[in-house]
């Protein structure tokens, strides 16, 4: 058994071997990153850009899952081995923390490499510890509440019915929709817990106090946000499915008329051709209770600099591309939806040009409006211990638990991982 | 023998400085053929020593160390990794799913196989060779192409419920509820690795004398009883191998977890070594309590194939 897991772990350093920049020619940088048409395709156009600058300059993009990067990164910091390290990698924002204070040794400070005044805090927040930023945020996981105008029209809604609201509105309306089309407004994967950590950001409410200990019991913004959650699937406007495929399936196929989730799921959403114009994106829902406001975010990464980079050069090069060219996101805006979290790109004139797919809204204009308001999310090394248990927590309650003790158990798994 | 026998002094000396029985050289047939043989084991043995047994010492090294990445000190005390499994529940919760898949799975799937063995084991059989390498050709599939087919199978707008609506049944959540989930789990395990046990009874099949099963048949036995007194007692040893094999493959389940179910709905699901995995590499990377995890499936392993030995092997 253990010999050919041996073969394969050192077969994978071996794929790493793409990594070490600093020993490659000075002109050529390596990056992990994860989606060919988005943050790969991003990559390859900032490439572009800076190599009409500095002839010679290369990128060498290696696809890497995120997943997978998770992995590979714990595994080459657990093992020292920091030469097979990339020069930049793509990070999760809510990983950030995390991988920052377990493994300082992987990062170079990121200080030089944007003007980080002109990002909003709520995204530079994730990715800088002890007031040291080690990433340039790249997409906005800005929360939008995208639904099917055609269908709210057949219900004798519009849009604006479900903007400015809270979710108290919202399920009045939504019922009533699904009463008069069959369709529900909103779907998710069970057991995963996006809608409610969307919630909760909204009210500026996180998992965690200031102090990083665990908030998860006796967490009034929670127990509301789990408590509007499960009011939502019982109604049955709120789809349970299974996988993330099969939720994109619910309202590319149409038996879903809507969705809220982070402004990338707008590339997903253009994917149905034949609802072309009949869709509209607006603020979410908010809770209505203290500090709730109609903004969230879920999701969004950054470009973070490797202990190994070629530091002079991948710095220059955020700056130059990432943090500092508005041609850039004019390209790569329109045709992968990658909405920018460098302020002076929302000036551009590409932000404000109607989108066809959306009924001529300029949605790309409105996403960096709603972004200013987006509460900061407080995510910790132990954001994900804390979002698997409220995952499993909700799963319960579903299934028919008492909210106030599963939170109560979700809460000492918690502190039972960081113990 | 003669140097016993008085002899000049000179050739007493001579004699005593040779090993007894002085007409052999020092290096006997025997034992040049033991260290033959051992010099052939021991590039293997020095391998297996350096890939196998090193990893494990130092995994029970890591394993009384406590501490986030790569800052680990010695736990204090050195069990604590140990004593905190006790107090874990997700843990208790992947221990108790582990064992739900081998007791259910591991007998269904032997008797399975042995069935399936003796049935292709029938010398008036026709068309042999195509149904062993259709039972067996699911062995060779990859675990996470297999498990990601169930999973659009079982999915809720899948397959089986689309097959299941003709017959007037209401979707399934499958994978959503802890049942069916486990179920659908099971059922990936039983159609992956039947074929596979099957072709150790087949080949345990092959060495019975088949004299022996005429002469039950002369003594007017059925074909039960042949197959139960006869043909199972002959397969003792291959049963012992593949019931040790799948018990220890079961409690290091990992792909099936991973790939079909997530570990979910709320852990419901998740095996033991899936644990461990997510403790060390999803998670804050507590590597040491990741090791006595690992400690705790081998001791597990190593109590369950004592059992099976002792209960099985009733060779005198």
């Amino acid at each position: 058994m253990t010999l050919p897991i041996a073969l394969i772990m050192s077969g994978c350093s071996g794929d790493g071997g793409g990594g070490g920049g600093g020993n490659a020619d000075d002109n050529t940088l390596t990056v992990w990153t994860w989606d060919p048409a988005f943050n790969i395709y991003a990559m390859q156009e900032a490439e572009k850009i800076y190599a009409a600058d500095h002839p010679g300059f290369k990128l060498d993009i290696v696809e890497t899952p995120w997943d997978d990067l998770q992995t590979k990164l714990t595994t080459l910091a657990q093992s020292q081995e920091f030469g097979e390290l990339p020069d930049i990698f793509l990070m999760q924002n809510n990983a950030f923390q995390k991988n920052v204070i377990n493994y300082p040794d992987l990062f170079s400070e990121a200080t030089d490499a944007a003007d980080f005044s002109e990002f909003p805090t709520a995204v530079t927040d994730y990715s800088t510890v002890d007031g040291v930023n080690y990433g340039v945020p790249f997409d906005a996981g800005t929360a939008i509440q995208a639904l099917r105008t055609d269908v709210l029209t057949e219900a004798g809604y519009t849009l604006a019915d479900f903007t400015d609201i809270t979710w108290d509105d919202f399920l009045v309306k939504a019922k009533d929709v699904l009463a008069k089309t069959g369709k529900p407004l909103l779907s998710g994967q069970a057991g995963s817990a996006d809608t409610i950590m969307m919630m909760l950001q909204s009210a500026g409410a996180s998992l965690f106090d200031k102090d990083g200990n665990p908030t998860i019991a006796d967490n009034d913004a929670l127990k509301a946000s789990i408590d509007m959650y499960t009011q939502l699937v019982d109604a049955g406007v709120f789809t349970e499915v299974n996988t993330w495929d099969e939720f994109i399936g619910t309202f590319v196929n149409g038996s879903v008329a809507g969705t809220i989730q982070g402004v990338w799921i707008s590339g997903s959403i253009q994917t149905a051709t034949d609802q072309a114009g009949n869709w509209g994106v607006t603020n979410l829902p908010k809770l209505d209770i203290d500090g709730g406001t109609n903004y969230s975010a879920n999701g969004g990464s950054s470009w973070a600099i490797s202990s190994n980079a070629n530091v002079d050069l991948a710095n220059d090069f955020l700056k130059s591309t990432f943090a500092g060219s508005t041609e850039l996101y004019d390209t790569i805006l329109p045709s992968s939806g990658a909405v920018a979290n460098w302020i002076p790109a929302g000036d551009s004139d590409v932000y404000t040009q109607p989108v066809d797919f959306f009924g001529g809204q300029a949605i790309y204009a409105d996403v960096v409006k709603f972004g200013a308001d987006v509460p900061s999310n407080n995510t910790g090394a132990y954001y994900y211990e804390a979002r698997d248990a409220v995952s499993a927590a909700i799963t319960k309650i579903i299934g028919g638990a008492d909210p106030d003790e599963a939170l109560a158990e979700a809460q000492s798994t918690v502190e039972f991982a960081m113990g | 023998m003669s140097a016993l026998t008085v002899t000049p002094e000179g050739a007493t000396r001579e004699e005593a400085k040779r090993p007894p029985r002085g007409d052999r050289p020092w290096l006997g047939t025997d034992r040049r053929h033991n260290l033959t043989g051992w010099a052939f084991l021991l590039p293997a043995a020095l391998l297996i020593f350096a890939v196998s047994f090193v990893p494990m010492i130092q995994a029970f090294i890591l394993s009384l160390q406590t501490g986030r990445g790569t800052r680990l000190d010695w736990a204090d005390p050195l069990w604590y990794n140990y004593q905190r499994l006790l107090g874990d529940e997700i843990f208790k919760q992947t221990v108790g799913n582990t064992f739900i898949y081998l007791i259910i799975q591991v007998p269904i799937m032997l008797l399975a196989a042995l069935l399936l063995a003796n049935v292709l084991n029938n010398p008036r059989l026709r068309f042999k060779a195509f149904w062993r390498t259709a039972i067996f050709l699911p062995a060779a599939v990859s675990l996470v192409a297999y498990s990601l087919v169930f999973r659009t199978m079982f999915a809720t707008d899948g397959f089986v419920n689309d097959f299941l609506a003709n017959f007037g049944v209401d979707p399934v959540n499958w994978l959503g509820e802890p049942d069916t989930a486990r179920a659908v789990l099971i059922l990936g395990l039983l159609w992956r690795w039947t074929g596979f046990n099957m072709i150790f009874f087949l080949a345990g099949l092959q060495n019975i004398d088949r004299s022996t099963i005429e002469a039950a048949r002369m003594d007017g036995a059925n074909s039960f009883q042949v197959f139960w007194r006869v043909t199972v007692p002959q397969l003792r040893p291959i049963i012992l191998l593949t019931a040790i094999m799948s018990t220890n493959g079961t409690l290091q389940l990992f792909d099936e977890s991973w790939a079909l179910t997530r570990g979910g709905p709320a852990y419901a699901s998740m095996s033991m070594s899936h644990y461990l995995y997510e403790v060390s590499f999803q998670r804050n990377p507590n590597f040491g309590y990741g090791a006595a995890l690992a400690y705790v499936i081998l001791i597990l392993v190593a109590i369950l194939a004592f059992i099976q030995l002792k209960v099985g092997d009733k060779r005198d």
